[in-house]
């Protein structure tokens, strides 16, 4: 599998390459700054990319705004995006184009390879993985009076874990339950939120948009 | 003339109103920045004045012109009386309103039974007059009644302080020109009574708009009185005049009488006072102004702004020196502690390997552990130093992202067309954060709303903030320092916050800083 990485801090950017490259991925390239990273996902079109929100050459959220052009030119793009701290308007920009195939999670949990290297996976096949931080701040919303308030307490933790990228089955062994249940649940999560029956992969990325913009 | 009179007074005070709750701002912005003691002094000498001359009126005679000055006596005295009599001030206009409709209904004689000198077709004049005062008296009186109604309705729930100054206590000046207008429209006198008017309006465009001086209004204010004063006095229709005899001794003078003698007299009155209240006023604008320019005396705006500015210096200097200690805390409790403790369990894990290999992982795994916490609080600290969405993206995304984050259903409409000052935009940020938390936490609303908005002018601009909710209201910004700080911090800009909670809500904070748009993004590090 191909990446290309955007990493500005030269120690953070060789520790991601060899940690990737552990786990049997390969790097189509490694850059800097925004501009060289545009140019990198439009010339390697690779499987998937991580890309830090902060880089070159303003140092504000110019990482971000390079992908998301790289999704305008090639939708669907797969792109994971890591930052130092989640927003939640941050994770509605990236998803917004409902093309599903985003990540967007902290820097720390790099620490966990192994899901780490799954979250990339999980990605490039079309999913979205949300950081369990923008997760739990969307729980810990209240008396909001739309549609995901009609989600009882099980399928709010089914589309919990659904936003932070887990599959069926990982669900299923997360929450003691068996995946035909899992299964259940999601078909009724996404009546509840009003969504035409598409396929999983593409109602899972439409759920978890509703989600965030509840 | 029949009608008219009372058409013009109508007017006068129709355009009046208007163009003061147009100016509104400019007016408070203009009695803000002169000396407003001096008015509000000769004000109510001259409320005094006239109000001594009423009651005698009333009490002597039938006189319908008492009812003329009950009206504006009483938002006069109003107006200049202290804030501990103003409290009354619905009251007052009510009972000022009632007094003076059932005057200009009851009390007034019906001309057809006059039966003083000079009958015939003056009095026929003087019954159209009759006609054109009462039509217009009971204007005044009624509009007069409605706001005092209007102003208790809407002071039932709120504290009798809260009740505001009216604003057309203003219109005095106006309603004495207007009399000079009237008392002259009988003849002649034509280039006195345009010099009033002058005058008149001359006060009124310096009260209105805030780029013309004090030093014309105090000007205008004396010339109005001055030329007043010499029209109603001197022949032949002023006070000597309305007494004229002939030589062989019969009254002969147009105003003698009854009915007209008290006007003329209160006219006097009035352009003394308002004479005396220019003459007042002279010295301490135009005089201070003087000794300002001159450079014999301090400019007190100058003084009072310094003054200012050192408060407000003084206090962002404690802000920041308290906000570096709390991070120095912060840095040494949380990220510096873990990282010792992080360097420890790496060490015992180094010697663990040989010997136990099991337990340095466990180790290993909790050095891991160690650092994502230590990750987590230096996340926390910096976005309480400086939010990085709004570094990113500047205030509007930012307090977009806040609205997200809030746990309460949160609405923004924002529009600010270009970017605003790295400071003034933290400053801007952290007001609406404690604004929102004040919010989430004791108004028990389901909805909070903010909306900002820049304006250009005044010069540089002007940047307003609304957070409103729809809790159950009774903040106080005494009670707890959050607002409090938060008002502190935006004085550093010379922002002001004002709050508005009725018990039983809604809660509305405003806030106002003068600031500037730029196209560009700058930093001023």
């Amino acid at each position: 599998m191909r990446l290309v990485i955007a990493e500005d801090l030269f120690l953070l950017r060789e520790g991601l390459v060899r940690l990737l490259e552990a786990h049997g991925f390969e790097i189509a390239a490694a850059v800097d700054s925004a501009p060289a990273l545009l140019e990198a996902l439009l010339e390697h079109k690779p499987d998937a990319s991580v890309v830090d929100v902060r880089l070159p050459p303003s140092f504000t959220d110019d990482g971000l705004r390079a992908a998301i052009e790289a999704r305008r030119q090639i939708p669907g793009l797969p792109v994971l995006v890591l930052s130092q701290y989640v927003e939640q308007l941050y994770a509605r920009e990236l998803l917004a184009d409902q093309a599903g195939a985003v990540g967007y999670l902290l820097k720390d949990r790099v620490f966990n390879d192994d899901r780490f290297a799954d979250a990339i996976r999980t990605v490039a096949a079309g999913g979205t993985v949300m950081d369990p931080e923008v997760v739990a701040k969307l729980m810990g919303r209240r008396a909001r009076d739309e549609p995901i308030t009609r989600l009882t307490a099980r399928e709010r933790e089914v589309l919990k874990l659904m936003a932070e990228g887990r599959s069926n089955s990982a669900i299923a062994q997360r929450l003691f339950i068996s995946e035909k249940a899992v299964g259940k649940h999601s078909t009724s999560i996404f009546t509840k939120l009003d969504l035409a029956p598409s396929t999983d992969d593409n109602r899972r990325v439409l759920a978890v948009l509703a989600f965030l913009n509840s | 003339m029949g009608h008219a009179e009372g058409m013009y007074i109508g007017l006068l005070v129709v355009a009046g109103v208007a163009l003061l709750a147009w100016r509104w701002r400019a007016v408070k912005s203009w009695a803000e920045r002169v000396a407003w003691r001096p008015y509000r002094e000769a004000g109510l000498l001259v409320g005094l004045l006239i109000l001594a001359f009423c009651v005698v009126s009333l009490l002597t005679s039938n006189s319908p012109w008492a009812a003329t000055v009950v009206v504006p006596v009483t938002v006069w005295l109003i107006f200049c009386t202290p804030q501990t009599v103003r409290r009354l001030a619905p009251v007052a206009m009510v009972v000022g309103g009632v007094v003076g409709v059932a005057l200009t209904a009851s009390r007034v004689s019906a001309p057809a039974t006059y039966a003083g000198p000079g009958q015939g077709e003056w009095a026929s004049a003087v019954a159209a007059r009759y006609e054109s005062w009462r039509a217009a008296l009971l204007l005044e009186s009624v509009v007069f009644l409605a706001v005092g109604c209007w102003l208790m309705w809407r002071a039932r729930a709120q504290a009798a302080t809260s009740v505001r100054r009216p604003r057309w206590g203003l219109l005095l000046p106006l309603a004495v020109a207007g009399v000079v207008l009237l008392v002259n429209q009988q003849e002649g006198h034509a280039a006195v009574t345009a010099a009033a008017a002058l005058a008149g309006a001359a006060l009124l465009i310096a009260i209105l708009f805030p780029t013309v001086s004090a030093d014309l209004a105090a000007v205008a204010v004396a010339a109005l009185g001055l030329f007043s004063l010499i029209d109603v006095v001197t022949p032949p229709r002023g006070v000597a005049g309305a007494f004229a005899v002939t030589p062989g001794g019969t009254p002969q003078g147009p105003l003698y009488g009854a009915i007209d003698r008290p006007v003329v007299m209160l006219a006097a009155v009035e352009c003394g006072a308002i004479l005396a209240l220019g003459a007042w006023l002279l010295p301490r604008t135009i005089g201070t102004h003087a000794k300002v320019l001159l450079g014999r005396e301090a400019d007190a705006e100058l003084v009072g702004r310094v003054q200012q500015l050192t408060q407000t210096r003084a206090v962002a200097v404690d802000t920041a020196a308290a906000e570096l200690r709390r991070v120095e805390r912060d840095l040494h409790d949380g990220a510096q502690a873990r990282l010792v403790a992080l360097g420890m369990s790496l060490r015992a894990a180094e010697r663990l390997i040989p010997t136990s290999p099991q337990a340095a992982i466990a180790l290993v795994a909790e050095a891991r552990d160690s650092s994502s916490k230590a990750l987590t609080e230096l996340r926390d600290l910096v976005r309480g130093m400086y939010p990085p969405v709004l570094a990113d993206r500047g205030l509007a995304d930012a307090v977009q992202a806040l609205a997200l984050d809030t746990p309460v259903r949160t609405e923004t409409d924002i529009d600010l067309p270009g970017w605003l000052e790295q400071p003034v935009e933290a400053a801007c940020y952290f007001a609406i954060a404690e604004a929102l938390t004040n919010a989430v936490k004791h108004s028990g609303g389901r909805l909070v709303q903010i909306r900002i908005r820049h304006a250009g002018r005044p010069a540089p601009g002007v940047l307003r903030i609304e957070v409103t909710d729809n809790g159950t209201g009774g903040a106080d910004p005494a009670n707890g320092s959050g607002l409090l700080g938060v008002e502190r911090r935006l004085a550093t800009f010379d922002g002001i916050l004002a709050v508005s909670s009725p018990v039983g809500g809604p809660t509305i904070i405003v806030m106002e800083i003068p600031c500037a748009l730029s196209s560009r993004r700058t930093s001023s590090c």
